[in-house]
């Protein structure tokens, strides 16, 4: 069904990260905000990108924000950094979902929930770190790359999981060896993202803590609020609830802090 | 949402949060009556991976499981919790709980009326005393041997006795049950279970395409366990009769056990018997009498008086069969699958050990039964995509030949559609050893083809 030819044919057509992206983010990891506004100006898509989803509700801006520059200052270096990988992602995204129900505002919207929940998190957490916070933006590729492995084995999967409640990263895990999440590593590495994000997002799978207890502890933030916003109706209407298995006994133990953190009731 | 269907079971598994505004994207009621239309006894939401549910939440299922209990004879209700959550569910609804709890699927496959697995030795406990008999009733009406606690003491006494008992129930409820009639396989023969006053209702009650699908996998002894009938009138005598008939065009024969005709015309029963239908006071006058068995047809699985060729449009449409199979190997595997050779002729298997087999019948435009058969080591190949891991449990290897063999029919079905031609297939029955396999399919004609993959060898084999 998936065969780590098809794998390894998918890692190699990801392009690497364009210039322009590739300056802005130099730019704000050494923190100089307006020169990575300059940078991010000349790239329309990206300008476009920035602008519409910063304006979403869930960033709870009153005026619209439309300048670069000003989007930049608002968010801060960090939040800045994780909203341009965010869009990278974007970037892998198909034009048309097949196996999925999504389209492009429904995948924006996504990014930007989990981007925003994620940030109140760590401020709970009391963590203020540059790639922690853009260990986010790696999650939704995720999503990305069962699309484009799945997508033409729609009726597989679809037969497959009628006698057999199979996930499509055990399915994947199964039969290549390796799993969505691995493939999302392989992304970072691409990209040149830091290891600390692909070691968070490896671990938010659910079904591979990390040794290292930091990281752990995000990982299980991370797969608790996954599942959070893919219990959002949206969501599941995109048929994202049971994309990934949900592992309820890893998040057991900072369940209750979390319910009370985003006021679950 | 899509429900995952065995034993007679379907069951969704939303994942996460659940709460009145997401319940309704999770399930729909067309998802509820789709899979409900798949004759279940049962359909059930489980809560394994539900970390969070409010009364609002589960209300949305609950108001759905009323609807489709309004027209459907299904039980319906949730599974796969713990004990937390099940005091949440029994505080929520109190005294209006009207649907069924079950801790486990494993436990809620016992209250299914299609259960197939042998009679099971079961503890269990509930501190509602009516609760506790009205399960110790329906286990026992499924052929099971319910031990029932009286305390929650003498429960934990007992639980803590190791493999005493198959299964532990406790944490469960019973709501209104289906009104299917019960069935369960003892033998070579299949038991219902009927009860109470026999009217017209019996023709909704009585899962027809299950009785129809265990004809056409080879079954000959169909016995009704009889001795809670108070009465039948005559639309239920009809229908009895009805069956009898059909089941005379298999060579079958059909039982009564402990029925008494004290409340119901003595004609109605002499009007069974000559419609072919037998009657015995004790369900150990039949069951116990092996010479009776083999001559009703009870000692092997298949009569062979039923016999029919391969037709014209079986062997046109053999690619499709052909190509269903080995697609589903290479979808498994991830290797390719070659045919080796066909030959029309009765099953030719070679050495017998070592082998297992799994089958699925299709019927509609056309009918007829697909065999696969397997040496032991390359079933589990076969199967690593759903076993997952290496195992020795056969049991495990079996069922999952049966998902296996399920899938070839499921894509049976898709290719022949594209032909026009409109196939349903029955449940998939699996095969310990060859000889179990040659019960039913022994002298039958059929296609034989030999297919590899990986230099793994396996056998297809269509019959009818």
């Amino acid at each position: 069904m998936i065969t780590n030819e098809q794998i390894n044919s998918f890692i190699e057509k990801i392009p690497p990260a364009p210039k322009a992206l590739q300056t802005t983010i130099m730019f704000l990891n050494s923190g100089e905000l307006t020169k990575a506004a300059q940078i991010a100006e000349t790239d329309l898509a990206l300008k476009s990108y920035l602008k519409n989803i910063v304006n979403k509700p869930i960033y709870g801006f009153r005026n619209e924000v439309s300048e670069i520059s000003q989007i930049f200052g608002i968010l801060g270096v960090s939040s800045s950094q994780q909203t341009v990988y965010n869009y990278m992602m974007t970037l892998l995204s198909p034009n048309k979902w097949v196996l999925f129900n999504l389209n492009a505002p429904a995948f924006h919207e996504l990014q930007a929930k989990l981007s925003r929940r994620w940030k109140t998190i760590l401020d709970h957490l009391d963590i203020n770190d540059i790639e922690i916070e853009s260990a986010i933006s790696l999650l939704p590729s995720s999503i990305i790359v069962s699309e484009a492995l799945f997508a033409e084995k729609k009726s597989d999967v679809d037969i497959l999981r009628s006698v057999n409640n199979l996930d499509l990263n055990t399915i994947m895990n199964r039969l290549c060896g390796l799993d969505l999440f691995d493939i999302c590593e392989k992304i970072a590495h691409k990209w040149e993202m830091p290891d600390k994000i692909s070691q968070i997002v490896q671990a938010s799978s659910g079904f591979k803590p990390s040794e290292d207890e930091d990281i752990n502890t995000l990982g299980k933030w991370m797969h608790l609020l996954l599942f959070y916003e893919l219990s959002q109706p949206m969501f599941i209407d995109a048929k994202l609830n049971d994309f990934i298995d949900f592992n309820v006994d890893y998040v057991g133990d900072i369940y209750d802090e979390f319910t009370t953190l985003l006021e679950i009731s | 949402m899509r429900a995952l269907v065995k034993n007679g079971v379907g069951v969704f598994t939303p994942q996460g949060f659940l709460d009145g505004n997401n319940g309704g994207a999770f399930l729909t009621i067309e998802d509820i009556e789709a899979t409900a239309s798949l004759n279940v006894d049962m359909v059930l939401v489980s809560l394994k991976k539900v970390i969070f549910f409010n009364r609002n939440g589960l209300d949305v299922f609950v108001k759905m499981f009323a609807k489709v209990r309004a027209s459907k004879s299904v039980s319906v209700g949730f599974c796969d919790y713990d004990e937390k959550k099940f005091d949440a569910i029994k505080k929520f609804y109190k005294n209006d709980l009207s649907f069924s709890l079950f801790a486990t699927q494993e436990i809620a496959t016992l209250f299914a009326s299609n259960f197939k697995d042998g009679a099971k030795n079961v503890l269990l406990y509930s501190d509602d005393k009516s609760q506790r008999s009205a399960m110790a009733i329906e286990l026992h009406d499924g052929g099971h041997n319910p031990i029932i606690a009286q305390t929650e003491e003498e429960f934990n006494t007992k639980k803590a006795a190791a493999n005493a008992y198959d299964i532990v129930i406790e944490n469960s409820h019973l709501g209104q049950m289906g009104q299917n009639v019960a069935a369960r396989v003892t033998g070579n023969a299949i038991v219902y279970t009927i009860s109470s006053f026999l009217d017209v209702e019996i023709t909704n009650m009585f899962n027809i395409a299950y009785h129809n699908n265990s004809l056409n996998v080879g079954f000959r002894l169909f016995v009704f366990d009889a001795y809670k009938v108070i009465s039948m009138n005559i639309h239920a005598l009809n229908f009895f009769s009805k069956l009898a008939s059909s089941a005379a065009e298999y060579n079958a024969t059909l039982c009564f056990v402990g029925m008494t005709f004290d409340k119901t015309p003595v004609a109605f029963k002499e009007n069974m018997e000559d419609s072919g239908i037998m009657f015995f006071e004790q369900m150990d006058d039949i069951l116990g009498n092996k010479d009776l068995l083999a001559e009703l047809g009870a000692s092997s699985a298949d009569s062979g008086l039923h016999r029919r060729l391969i037709n014209k449009v079986m062997v046109k449409e053999l690619p499709q069969f052909i190509s269903a199979a080995a697609a589903t190997i290479e979808m498994m595997t991830n290797s390719v699958a070659s045919k080796e050779s066909v030959d029309m002729q009765e099953v030719n298997i070679g050495d017998h050990d070592g082998k297992i087999a799994s089958s699925i019948g299709f019927y509609g435009d056309i009918d007829g039964m697909v065999i696969l058969i397997f040496p032991q080591d390359i079933a589990k190949k076969a199967c690593q995509l759903l076993i997952g891991e290496e195992t020795d449990d056969m049991d495990l290897v079996l069922d999952t030949l049966a998902e296996l063999v399920n899938i070839v029919g499921g894509k049976v079905k898709t290719l022949l559609s594209d032909q026009d031609i409109n196939v349903n297939i029955t449940l998939p029955r699996t095969y310990p050893d060859i000889d179990s396999l040659l019960e039913i399919a022994q002298d039958r004609k059929g296609v034989q083809v030999d297919l590899s993959f990986d230099n793994d060898k396996f056998l297809f084999f269509l019959t009818r």
